[in-house]
C-alpha cells in the first residue's frame, strides 16, 4: 500500500503546484482556452506515460507529479493536454501489455 | 508490514483519495450545470486550509461536547478504515461506525447552541431512515454468503461471482446510502442550505478541518465497502475506476436534483428501501438467488 500512498501524494502535490503556477501565469477571469499548449502537452504525456508504464515507484511518482501539475491547473487550462496525455499513456499501456 | 504503519498509510490514502474524489464530485456537478467549477484538488486544499485558521468558539456552545464530538467523528471513521481496508473485519463494525456517525451528526448540531445546528440535529434523527436499508442490505449479504466478515465475503465472491449479480436490489439499497451521504444530495437534509451548513455551521478553524478530514475518509470508506461487498475481489485499479464511476453517477444525480424536504426525503428513502427489501426477499424465496 505504501506505493499507492506515494502515488496519490505525488499526484496531490503536483496538482497543488500546478494550480499555484497556473494562477501566477494567468490572473485573468475564467477563459475556456481552446489553443493547445505544446509544452504542457509534452509534460502531460511524459507524466502519464511514466505514471502508468514505468514499473518503478520513483519514476511513477515523478510521472504522477508531472501529470498532476498539468491536470491541476486552474479551471479552463490543461484540459486538452491532460486528455492527450491520458489517451497516449493508455495506448502505450495496452501496446506494452499485449505485444511484449 | 507493521500494523500501525499499515493503518497510517491507509488513513492517509483514505483522506487523500476521499478529498480528490469529493473534489471531482464538485467538478462534475459544476460541469453538468455548465459552470467551470473549482479545481479537483480544491477540496483537499480547503480541508488543509482549515487546520491553519483561527479556531473561534461561540459563547453558546456546550464546550466539552462541542470540541470532543469533532475528534470522535474523526476517530470513528479511522475505525472504519481499520475495520474495512486494513483488517477486512466484520460488516457489523462498519454498521456500528455508521450508527455512531449519525449520533455524532446529531450531537454536533445540538452542542453548538445555534438554531441552524439544532434544526440539523433534529433532521439527523429523521435521516436515520437511511440506516434501515443499510442494515437490510447487510442482512441480505449475510443470508447469501453466510458470513459478516469482509475477507470471507471477498473469498465467497471470488468463487461465486460478484454479489451485485446475485442481490442487485440489496446493492441498490446500499447505493441509496452513498447517494444520501454525497455532497448536495437530494437526501442531504441535515446540510440543507436553509440551515446554512447544518450541524457544521458553528464549527470553525481546526474543528472544521477535522470535520472535512472525516468527511473525506467517510466517502472513501463507504465507496470501498460498497465495491468490496458487491463487486468482489478488485485490484487497486479496479477500486480506482469503481470509485471514480460512482462519484460520476452521484455527481450527475446531485447536479440535476434539488434537495427534498425532510418528509419527502425520508418517504422516498423508505419507499425505495421497502421495494428493494421485499424484492430481494421475493428473489430469495422464488429461488432466483441461489
Amino acid at each position: 500500500m505504501l506505493d499507492y500512498m506515494i502515488y496519490i501524494l505525488a499526484f496531490a502535490v503536483g496538482s497543488i503546484l500546478g494550480l499555484v503556477y497556473s494562477y501566477k501565469q494567468h490572473g485573468e477571469p475564467f477563459v475556456a482556452v481552446t489553443k493547445l499548449n505544446a509544452p504542457a502537452a509534452v509534460i502531460s504525456i511524459v507524466g502519464w506515460v511514466l505514471a502508468f508504464n514505468s514499473g518503478n515507484v520513483i519514476l511513477s511518482a515523478v510521472g504522477f507529479i508531472l501529470a498532476g501539475f498539468i491536470m491541476g491547473e486552474r479551471p479552463g487550462y490543461g484540459r486538452k493536454e491532460t486528455a492527450i496525455g491520458l489517451i497516449i499513456a493508455i495506448i502505450v499501456y495496452l501496446l506494452l501489455r499485449f505485444t511484449v | 508490514m507493521n500494523l500501525m504503519a499499515d493503518i497510517l498509510i491507509n488513513v492517509i490514502i483514505a483522506f487523500l483519495a476521499g478529498s480528490l474524489l469529493l473534489g471531482l464530485h464538485r467538478k462534475i456537478m459544476a460541469r453538468v450545470q455548465k459552470r467551470p467549477g473549482p479545481p479537483i484538488v480544491q477540496h483537499l486544499i480547503h480541508s488543509l486550509k482549515f487546520f491553519f485558521k483561527e479556531t473561534a468558539i461561540p459563547k453558546t456552545v456546550s464546550k466539552v461536547f462541542y470540541i470532543g464530538i469533532v475528534f470522535i467523528l474523526a476517530l470513528i471513521w479511522i475505525v472504519g478504515v481499520i475495520a474495512g481496508p486494513v483488517a477486512h473485519d466484520s460488516l457489523l463494525i462498519l454498521f456500528g461506525v455508521y450508527a455512531v456517525y449519525k449520533i455524532v451528526e446529531h450531537n454536533s448540531g445540538s452542542s453548538s447552541g445555534s438554531p441552524y445546528g439544532k434544526l440539523s440535529c433534529v433532521r439527523a434523527v429523521l435521516s436515520a431512515a437511511t440506516e434501515l436499508p443499510l442494515f437490510a442490505a447487510i442482512v441480505f449479504v449475510y443470508l447469501v454468503t453466510g458470513t459478516m466478515n469482509i475477507g470471507e465475503i471477498i473469498t465467497y465472491q471470488s468463487v461465486h461471482g460478484p454479489l451485485i449479480f446475485t442481490i442487485p436490489l440489496a446493492a441498490l439499497m446500499f447505493f441509496m446510502l452513498i447517494i444520501t451521504k454525497s455532497p448536495y444530495s437530494p437526501f442531504a437534509i441535515t446540510k440543507d442550505k436553509v440551515l446554512v451548513s447544518g450541524f457544521e455551521t458553528e464549527h470553525f478553524g481546526l474543528l472544521r478541518g477535522f470535520m472535512l478530514f472525516s468527511e473525506s475518509i467517510a466517502w472513501y470508506v463507504m465507496l470501498w465497502v460498497f465495491l468490496t461487498i458487491f463487486f468482489g475481489p478488485l485490484t487497486a485499479v479496479g477500486y480506482l475506476i469503481g470509485m471514480i464511476v460512482i462519484t460520476f453517477i452521484t455527481g450527475f444525480i446531485n447536479a440535476t436534483t434539488p434537495i427534498l424536504s425532510p418528509n419527502h426525503s425520508v418517504m422516498t428513502q423508505i419507499t425505495i428501501g421497502a421495494i428493494c427489501f421485499f424484492g430481494t426477499i421475493l428473489m430469495i424465496f422464488t429461488g432466483v438467488v441461489a
